[in-house]
């Protein structure tokens, strides 16, 4: 055979173990990724007891700084997170060095005591869960980030193994065999989004990029590694404490005059060495409104308010990673474009679904011959997190609303149910008949997902939530006809095109 | 960067998508029973990258260079998903749909003027 002949071939096995071996974690990341372009929805859902007020920054900052004096006295540093009219709390996390541990509180905005909504991780937790798995930080991340980079490998042989992407581009016969259904499937959820699967899947390595390349960083930095971003214009120039205590100036009258300097208030604050007399305090603003995620900051002299470094100019490399990000973050997308990245995202997750379930099906044994034991081995763990993941999530807004209150360690209750309701479902997709098993599990998840909504009526019923049931509801009702479709015998899906065929 | 603007792109897109999808021989089949006549193929192409290309450049002048090209690829993917779905669940609406996708267009463009 020619070199031309075997390539394509090549390109297909190398697409299919690819696509394989990674695909159960790249699932997850898909759907809690896609999850996250509604982190602040979910949490807003998931505390409920925060209302929207009427809310004074500067006010907040002060309060904050009140608590972090008393809480942490002797900390490296502080990040003061300010309150938004639709996120009416403070987020302030504290360290002694940037080895950690970090530590973290949500304030009332006016009081600037820790706020009496319940104990969750709420969106934060399927945010970090994307690209963390819910591991160690720096593990989590090399697993995705590897996991990243095969689906890279995916992507591309898959476009090159795809024989006929334009004549194919529509087309779907779920009344063909199964096996021509699910490659149509596949293949259109692929194409049809594959700006965005490039897109997300490079930016999304380009986000773990220092952690996966850090050698340029290292040779030309050594272990100046801050001298780097301020030279690329992320941060302003920091400088050291003096080791003298000195009174700083009231957080508050930073934000007045950052808000002044800045032309709109700043986000957050970062407050390096508090009480030193060479305390700064860095106003972090909103990134400016376009594509690149740059966030200008400007640094100031804690004790006197004297404006001391800005960030310098952003240069066409910075502009281009920081584009990266916030492609990836989507942060600037109103509502009507963020339906459009969330669409897109679920097409990811579908893709890589329906390429998990192509692998069993185009290996399924004929009639009623037992399946060997790799098959077996995929087809349950297909199960297990396809259908699983899902369950999981909704146990996870479902212990939400009603694991009691002063629940002791509640938040990490909250995760035990995301997971044990996952592992559960997987084990009884697991031990479940052949047959069984799809529709099983995926009526469980869909009962899980409807079962929020009475829950969340019954405990705390107001009008703001309903949105987010309604999409609770949605979620629901197509894993019913998921789970409705898979209890269908192959055969029914073939006759009943068939005869509309006939008709017509 | 305005929902108006979003639709407008995506009637579009949906029309032009539609077309392409018609000069297929597979999917006329379906849709209007029977291959597409001798003659029809290229105009219909013609029609469908126009839609697609018109669909672009009204992101970009609508929102320039920064936000449009993002809106056109998310309108332009959302419309191609439509007419898949159409094509494989209602087919014989899909003519009349991207008919229908063009006043849309037209009745979109002065609230994306507004906004």
């Amino acid at each position: 055979m020619s070199e031309a002949k075997r390539f394509r071939p090549a390109m297909a096995w190398l697409h299919t173990w690819a696509g394989l071996v990674v695909g159960w974690v790249l699932f997850a990341v898909f759907v809690t990724g896609t999850a996250s372009y509604y982190k602040d929805d979910i949490s807003r859902w998931m505390r409920p007891e925060l209302r929207e007020t009427v809310i004074d920054p500067a006010q907040s900052a002060t309060a904050a700084a009140g608590f972090l004096a008393k809480q942490a006295p002797d900390s490296g540093g502080w990040l003061v997170m300010l309150p938004k009219p639709d996120q009416p709390l403070t987020e302030v996390y504290w360290w002694k060095s940037f080895a950690g541990p970090f530590h973290h509180a949500l304030l009332d905005p006016v009081t600037g005591t820790p706020t009496g909504a319940r104990d969750t991780q709420a969106g934060e937790f399927l945010y970090r869960f994307h690209f963390e798995l819910a591991l160690p930080p720096l593990v989590g991340r090399w697993i995705v980030g590897a996991c990243a980079m095969v689906l890279l490998i995916a992507l591309i042989s898959g476009i090159v193994t795809h024989r006929r992407i334009f004549a194919d581009f529509f087309t779907f016969r779920p009344d063909r065999s199964r096996q021509r259904a699910w490659l149509d499937a596949h293949n259109l959820f692929g194409v049809l989004a594959l700006p965005f699967h490039l897109m997300i899947t490079y930016t999304g390595l380009m986000t773990l990029g220092p952690m996966l390349m850090p050698w340029g960083l290292q040779a030309a930095y050594k272990d100046e590694a801050p001298h780097f971003y301020v030279e690329a214009g992320l941060m302003p120039k920091g400088r050291m404490p003096a080791g003298t205590a000195a009174e700083g100036l009231p957080l508050g009258e930073i934000v007045r005059i950052a808000g002044k300097d800045g032309g709109e208030l700043p986000e957050a604050l970062m407050v390096s060495s508090p009480g030193d007399a060479a305390a700064t305090v860095s106003a972090v603003f909103e990134e400016p409104h376009g594509l690149a995620h740059l966030h200008p900051q400007i640094a100031y002299d804690a004790v006197t308010g004297a404006e001391l470094a800005r960030n310098l100019p952003a240069g066409p490399a910075t502009r281009t990673a920081t584009v990266m990000y916030g492609l990836h973050e989507a942060h600037f997308a109103p509502h009507a474009l963020r339906v459009l990245f969330f669409l897109c995202g679920l097409l990811g997750a579908a893709t890589v679904a329906s390429g998990l379930v192509l692998w069993t099906v185009a290996r399924a044994p004929k009639g009623a011959a037992p399946e060997g034991f790799g098959l077996r081995l995929v087809r349950i763990l297909n199960v297990g997190t396809i259908a699983g993941l899902p369950a999981g999530i909704a146990a996870f807004f479902l212990a939400n609303r009603l694991l009691p209150l002063d629940l002791a360690g509640r938040a990490s209750w909250e995760v035990g149910l995301f997971f044990g309701a996952w592992v559960g479902v997987a084990l009884a997709g697991a031990l479940a008949p052949r047959r069984l098993a799809w529709p099983l599990t995926l009526g469980l998840a869909a009962a899980t997902f409807v079962a929020i909504v009475p829950a969340d009526l019954a405990l705390i019923g107001e009008p703001r939530f309903v949105p987010f049931d309604i999409a609770m509801l949605l979620v629901g009702a197509l894993l019913i006809v998921a789970a409705r479709t898979a209890a269908r015998p192959p055969s029914a899906l073939a006759r009943r095109a068939a005869t509309r065929v006939a008709e017509a | 960067m305005s929902a108006a603007t979003l639709l407008l792109c995506a009637a579009l897109a949906f029309a032009g998508m539609a077309a392409l999808a018609l000069s297929l021989d597979r999917h006329h089949r379906v849709a209007l029973r029977g291959p597409v006549p001798r003659g029809r193929v290229r105009p219909l192409r013609a029609v469908g990258w126009a839609g697609i290309v018109l669909s672009f450049a009204a992101a970009i002048a609508l929102d320039g260079w920064n936000f449009g090209p993002v809106q056109a690829t998310g309108a332009i993917t959302a419309a191609a998903l439509g007419v898949a779905l159409c094509l494989t669940f209602r087919p014989g609406w899909l003519r009349p749909a991207a008919l229908a996708a063009l006043p849309l267009a037209a009745a979109c463009l002065p609230f994306a003027l507004a906004a």
